[in-house]
């Protein structure tokens, strides 16, 4: 009895089902993130058409080398709107990225930079937005994640962790990332499921060798 | 019928010089000098005030001078009397279409198929008059007319002023012109002296069969030129392209916003112009016209060709929204000067493609303009390797329209390790924090000019396990860039 009014509720799609597979992701594109783990968190890696936001506890803790993979398969301009620190093109060729395709813009007032991804959206020309952007409003997450959509384009937009406090609801994902022992990936926000506790990522091939000097494995 | 119009401006630097004088100035006897290697320099031209105290165009500096001590003297430069002759055959285009340079002080006029169009010589004589004394007011000239080309260049740089439809008053002037105005050769007017010719016309009366025999072939080709017989292919002046469009506001317009609409239409035409000629242009200038002052200018650039009235048009607005205008308007112009064929547009952009579809360039570049129209000119920047050893050299921010073709380098498996990031300014940081991994890695160079480096470069962990690339150097630790 119970079970037939659940089938009723599922039929109208009033019931969230915190599956892996759920119907209506069958049609999507995902691209690949180059990590297994999350490829299967986010239900295939990142989805084409969406605008994700990646909450940093300090810039340069790894969260370029967690997105190497996706860069490295760019064949269009990737964007750079306001980067921390100057994109060095000796390091980006040294990670096989073709320095003539990295395109930095940097514009401080923040509607400008909405306006300035939306174009870069529309036009279909560039393959990854990357946008270090303060707290962002929940209209202007909401207009991005609408023109993403339609033209089927891939947003990262960088924030300091302690600040997000906007709703998440216009993102499609929303990772926390920090570094200890390890790049920790914590799933804030996904689409397709409940949020998960952080897990290591190895992103350490993109990134110099480590070694454990005397000094440190004394202390 | 007389089909040629020679104009010959015997001081046209000079007079000039002389138009852009205060009147109490143009009173004072002035001359240009003609320097000469070795020689005294010589009076080239002349102003009307001393040619009456006796100086003559060719008279030696010194005795110029002698004749009258006051004389103002300057040098007369070739360059810019020629740029001033472009000048007068610019503005005579308006009247005619066939106009040949012949430098240094003559234009050649091809009446034939204007005559019609004006009703005869007279009225477009008129004409050419008025145009040139607008240009230069008091421009002296002499104006000759002939049935070709050497013929009425004869006459006007031997200031007969002659201007007719009939040939016989040519041939009788040309007759009465001294061998010394006949622009033959030297050797050959002294070589006609010795046989007893005195003028042009006592040539002319001879054959010019026999005449060929006496004097050879240069004298044959001179008569047949003469005559009209040769004809001298002539270079004639092309005026350089360019689209300049003033219009009339008829109100008091108050803001950028309101001269949208007549800007629009300034643009269609423009887009037209453009069209017919198969050309785009990468700059435009924007003046409004105020009652009381400047004009307000604004240029505008573009990152790649454009031409299309509408994709101007949006441009022109994302612009546009950033700027205010100071007074109410009156007038608008558009002048565009650089033009760019779009056939050699299309070779680069293939150039830069390389695989891929000249579309995605073209609408790259469309996409750059549209940012670059809002954020400013060069608002998107690209990182460019530059061959050089020190870190921050080894590199550069450049604005996307002045990135060069890309350069592959050999060895992509023997690059040094290097981060992504690069600090601006390498800052100071204590040496206690950070954890040495690896390193060191010794960058000598740039002792050859005035940012020389001796640096020793490290990979270090900070505090919060970042991995950051620093260096120490005489002044002592630096982080220069980050891994992550």
């Amino acid at each position: 009895m119970a079970a037939s009014h659940l089938h009723e509720l599922v039929a109208k799609g009033w019931v969230w089902q915190g599956q892996d597979l759920p119907a209506q992701k069958l049609q999507q594109q995902f691209i690949e993130s180059g990590w297994s783990e999350l490829d299967q968190h986010l239900g295939g890696g990142w989805l084409q058409g969406s605008v994700n936001e990646l909450q940093l506890h300090a810039p340069f803790s790894g969260e370029l080398a967690f997105l190497m993979p996706l860069l490295q398969q760019q064949t269009r301009p990737t964007v750079w709107l306001n980067p921390p620190c100057q994109p060095y093109a000796p390091g980006l060729r040294y990670q096989q990225l073709e320095p003539d395709l990295q395109w930095c813009l940097y514009e401080s007032d923040p509607l400008k930079a909405v306006w300035a991804i939306e174009q870069c959206l529309q036009a279909q020309q560039v393959g990854v937005v990357l946008a270090w952007l303060p707290e962002l409003s929940a209209a202007c997450v909401r207009r991005l994640q609408q023109t993403a959509e339609q033209q089927q384009q891939l947003v990262f937009i960088f924030t300091p962790s302690k600040t997000a406090t906007t709703e998440a609801r216009a993102y499609v994902n929303r990772l926390r990332l920090y570094w200890h022992d390890g790049l920790h990936v914590e799933i804030l926000k996904r689409r397709f499921g409940w949020p998960l506790a952080a897990f290591r990522c190895p992103v350490e091939d993109f990134l110099p060798e480590r070694r454990r000097s005397a000094q440190q494995s004394a202390t | 019928m007389n089909a040629w119009l020679f104009l010959h401006f015997p001081h046209l630097l000079l007079d000039e010089q002389l138009a852009q004088q205060p009147a109490d100035q143009q009173q004072l006897p002035q001359v240009l000098l003609e320097q000469q290697a070795g020689r005294e320099p010589k009076v080239k031209q002349a102003n009307l005030q001393a040619l009456q105290q006796g100086v003559e165009v060719a008279m030696d500096w010194v005795m110029a001078q002698a004749l009258v001590p006051e004389l103002q003297t300057r040098n007369w430069v070739a360059s810019r009397e020629h740029q001033v002759l472009a000048a007068l055959a610019q503005a005579l285009y308006q009247d005619c279409a066939q106009i040949a340079l012949y430098p240094p002080r003559g234009l050649l006029l091809e009446v034939k198929s204007l005559q019609r169009l004006y009703g005869g010589l007279e009225p477009l004589r008129a004409r050419i008059e008025q145009r040139i004394q607008h240009q230069i007011p008091p421009l002296r000239y002499s104006l000759a007319s002939g049935y070709s080309p050497l013929a009425a260049k004869l006459l006007a740089e031997a200031e007969q002023t002659l201007v007719t439809t009939a040939t016989g008053p040519v041939e009788q002037a040309l007759q009465q012109l001294p061998l010394q105005h006949s622009q033959l050769p030297a050797e050959q007017i002294q070589r006609l002296l010795d046989v007893g010719m005195q003028s042009l016309g006592s040539v002319l009366s001879h054959s010019a069969g026999a005449l060929g025999q006496r004097f050879g072939k240069t004298m044959t080709q001179y008569l047949a030129q003469l005559r009209g017989e040769l004809q001298q292919p002539q270079h004639y002046y092309r005026p350089p392209a360019y689209f300049y469009q003033r219009i009339d506001l008829l109100t008091e317009v108050q803001s950028w916003q309101q001269l949208l609409f007549p800007l629009k239409r300034l643009l269609q035409q423009l887009e037209n112009f453009l069209q017919v000629r198969q050309l785009s242009t990468q700059q435009l200038l924007l003046k409004a016209y105020h009652r009381n002052h400047e004009p307000t200018q604004i240029e505008i650039g573009f990152a790649h060709p454009v031409w299309q009235q509408r994709e101007i048009f949006q441009l022109v607005q994302l612009q546009l929204e950033r700027q205010q205008l100071s007074h109410p308007a009156l007038e608008l112009s558009l002048w565009v000067r650089d033009l760019v064929s779009r056939e050699s547009q299309k070779t680069r952009l293939f150039a830069a493609a390389k695989g891929e579809h000249q579309e995605d360039t073209q609408a790259r570049a469309q996409l750059v303009n549209r940012l670059q129209a809002r954020l400013g000119a060069q608002a998107v920047k690209v990182p460019q390797l530059r061959a050089d050893l020190r870190p921050e050299k080894a590199h550069g921010l450049q604005p996307w329209q002045q990135i060069q073709q890309p350069t592959k380098p050999r060895y992509r498996s023997r690059l040094p390790r290097r981060p992504p990031w690069l600090l601006t300014e390498p800052e100071p940081i204590q040496r206690q924090q950070w954890q040495l991994q690896w390193g060191p890695e010794r960058l000598v160079s740039g002792w050859w000019d005035d940012a020389p480096c001796h640096r020793d470069y490290y990979i270090a962990l900070d505090p919060w396990q970042r991995q950051g690339w620093i260096f120490s150097d005489q002044q002592g630790w630096f982080l220069h860039g980050w891994f992550s």
